[in-house]
């Protein structure tokens, strides 16, 4: 039944025209008279809902001219903007990236279009019209299971939150079955996230399920049981496991394995599992840009839930971040960094990435030593990920230089090397020179300069670092000697660094390009100014309030999940390929 | 006498059909006053939809060039 929004009244003219009871001398001009009267009134009524439609129009129109005049003026700003625009000037410093905001639309969606607020005029006057509810809300002082007594009666928004209560478990089903998903590319790229254990367990299981098909379409049979065994819940004994399952996805990425025999593939999936940083950390030591897409990728994946629903995952999401944070400052971020950069600069963990540096600048020189057991573990795969990238980088830009070395960084080499020193004469020896060479360690006879701005965070690390240090001072010494000789200044530390990374790649590799993002770190916190800007916890700790109550929210988080879900594996191609160019510009 | 008041009578309904073909024709123009109000209004809702509809694309991709465009105005 279609509902009049505008009733023209009265609607019955001629009607009820004759008053009861009362002597007419003519009853056929009363009726004549009564029906002119209310058609008169029909008019009135009729100008009456005509100014309130021209009203509506005219608002509407308005609305409309203001949307065009501000769509007009940023026109003309873009337009401005573009003739400025210079394709040969960088727009962003690869350091700058980690400062840009993430891009947040200002569009703005209509909501709750039908609703009291939005009723029009015409229908309001009916509405009003209605017999109000009773007031049962009044006896809500005696209801003892705290419910609303009037939404029994009537509750408008019994369809919204049974629709938002579906969503809401819907993009949560989603989530969790995207949690899955993405864990693949991950484990092909060496082993999933140690903080997510379903879906690392999963992974082998989808793999197996993949081979297992595989063999059977060859004609194989295969017994049903080996499939449970796989399934294995635990971390630590899926890393064989994955090491078999992983044999079958490295294939398509022949680089990466390359890459990949700078440490023995095997301490890599031990180092890997203890915790996600180091899992990808390793990643990224082990197979370069590639894997970095599908650490990066992930990180993404969490990053763009987390911005768009601002309910972060939580526990894990530190960690990673800070994680992430490191890797991605040598190559030109991904997406994923600039927003997860927000939170270690706001936070105290600025000690921490310093610590961090720091300490990967000794370790880099470690990740030789993985053979010893428990204490280097950890820290080698953080160390890693810093100088991997850079390892790969100056390993392309070694390559000139010196070609014999650099086809594979060879860090097996130095691990030889540097054992051999360590253990004959420097282990009780070294320990003293290690505080100076932790930071500085190659660089100081190479960079003094940048080395001098970050003093602070040198301290922490010395004791920590003792134990993989030793083999830096050793290397550094040599390099320190040659360098001697000459003068120690920002010029020579091209040439020199030729030479380190012929010698040893890794330690200088980390540190010219760390070095450099420390002290600007350090900088932008004397400043103040560079800090990249956050949002402010009070505002997402709003907008993660409004998320449930908003049908937009809601839709945009679904949106956002369903998107990062089918894009999860495209995105990661195509993010390879873009690694690969850039990769290749670096060369 | 019969004659006379025969007539009167008819002049009454006779006049009475003349007021009532009068209110016809009023309430006919009002008819059509509504009907012409309401095609109005509904030709004019389309046009500022699809109105809107465009202007909200153009917002969208003009969004997305800014975004292009944009170089350092995010940071800090």
């Amino acid at each position: 039944m279609p509902l009049p929004k505008r009733l023209v009244e009265p609607v019955l003219v001629a009607r009820g025209t004759i008053p009861e009871n009362f002597p007419l001398p003519s009853e056929l001009e009363a009726v004549t008279n009564g029906t002119l009267a209310n058609t008169i009134r029909q008019l009135s009524s009729l100008s009456r809902h005509a100014e309130d439609l021209f009203g509506e129009l005219a608002r509407e129109a308005h609305g409309l001219s203001d949307r065009a005049n501000s769509l007009q003026a940023r026109i003309d700003r873009l337009a401005v903007k573009v003739t400025q625009l210079d394709s040969n000037v960088e727009e962003v410093s690869l350091q700058d990236i980690h400062m840009r905001k993430a891009f947040k639309s200002s569009v703005v969606f209509d909501q709750q279009v039908v609703s009291r607020d939005t009723m029009p005029t015409a229908m309001l006057e009916t509405y009003h019209q209605c017999d109000t509810p009773p007031p049962l809300d009044k006896l809500n002082v005696y209801r003892e299971d705290g419910k609303d007594g009037l939404k029994f009666y009537t509750d408008p928004n019994y369809f919204f939150d049974l629709w938002s209560q579906e969503m809401l478990k819907d993009t949560e089903k989603k989530l969790h079955d995207r949690g899955k998903k993405p864990h693949r590319p991950r484990n092909e790229g060496g082993g999933g996230g140690g903080g997510r254990h379903k879906k690392r367990i999963r992974q082998p299981h989808n793999t197996r399920e993949r081979q297992r098909q595989l063999a059977v379409g060859h004609g194989e049979y295969i017994m049903p049981t080996q499939g449970v065994q796989y399934r294995a819940p635990h971390n630590i004994p899926d890393e064989s496991l994955l090491g078999m399952v992983m044999t079958e996805p490295r294939p398509p990425r022949p680089n990466s394995i390359e890459l990949r025999r700078s440490y023995p593939p095997e301490e890599q999936h031990l180092y890997s599992p203890p915790s996600s940083d180091h899992y990808r950390v390793a990643n990224y030591v082990a197979q370069g840009y590639e894997d970095n897409l599908y650490g990066s990728h992930y990180g993404t994946g969490q990053g763009q839930t987390g911005s768009e629903t601002y309910q972060s995952p939580g526990g894990q999401s530190t960690p990673s971040r800070s994680g992430r944070s490191r890797p991605s400052q040598p190559p030109p971020a991904p997406p994923s960094n600039t927003s997860s950069n927000s939170t270690p600069t706001v936070a105290s963990a600025n000690n921490t990435p310093t610590r961090g540096r720091s300490m990967s600048t000794g370790r880099d020189t470690l990740p030789p030593p993985p053979p010893p057991p428990g204490e280097t573990m950890s820290p080698p795969p953080m160390n890693g990920s810093i100088p991997s990238h850079l390892l790969n980088r100056n390993g392309s830009r070694s390559n000139s230089p010196l070609p014999s070395h650099h086809s594979t960084p060879t860090p097996p080499n130095h691990s030889t090397q540097i054992g051999t020193d360590e253990t004959d004469p420097a282990a009780p020896q070294d320990l003293p020179p290690p505080p100076p060479t932790p930071d500085p360690t190659p660089p100081r006879p190479i960079s003094p300069p940048c080395n001098i701005p970050p003093p602070p965070p040198p301290p922490p690390p010395p004791p920590v670092a003792n134990g993989p240090s030793p083999p830096v001072p050793l290397t550094n010494g040599d390099i320190a000697k040659m360098i001697a000789t000459n003068p120690p200044k920002l010029k020579p530390l091209k040439p020199l660094k030729n030479i380190v990374d012929g010698q040893l790649r890794k330690p200088v590799n980390p540190n010219i390009p760390l070095v450099d993002p420390r002290n600007d770190l350090l900088k932008a916190i004397r400043d103040g100014i560079k800090l990249r800007k956050v949002e402010k916890i009070e505002q997402k700790e709003v907008e993660r309030v409004n998320a449930l109550n908003d049908v937009a929210s809601i839709l945009a988080r679904r949106v956002a999940v369903e998107f990062s879900d089918s894009d999860s594996a495209s995105e990661s191609e195509c993010d390879s390929e873009g690694w690969g160019e850039q990769e290749t510009n670096l060369a | 006498m019969a004659a006379v008041h025969r007539e009167a009578i008819q002049k009454q309904i006779q006049q009475d059909w003349a007021n009532r073909e009068y209110i016809e024709v009023i309430t006919g123009s009002i008819k059509k006053i509504t009907d012409f109000l309401n095609s109005f209004d509904m030709s004019c809702r389309s046009r500022i939809a699809v109105l809107n509809e465009k202007l909200t694309i153009l917002e969208r991709r003009i969004e997305y060039l800014e975004a292009c465009v944009t170089k350092g105005e995010t940071l800090t």
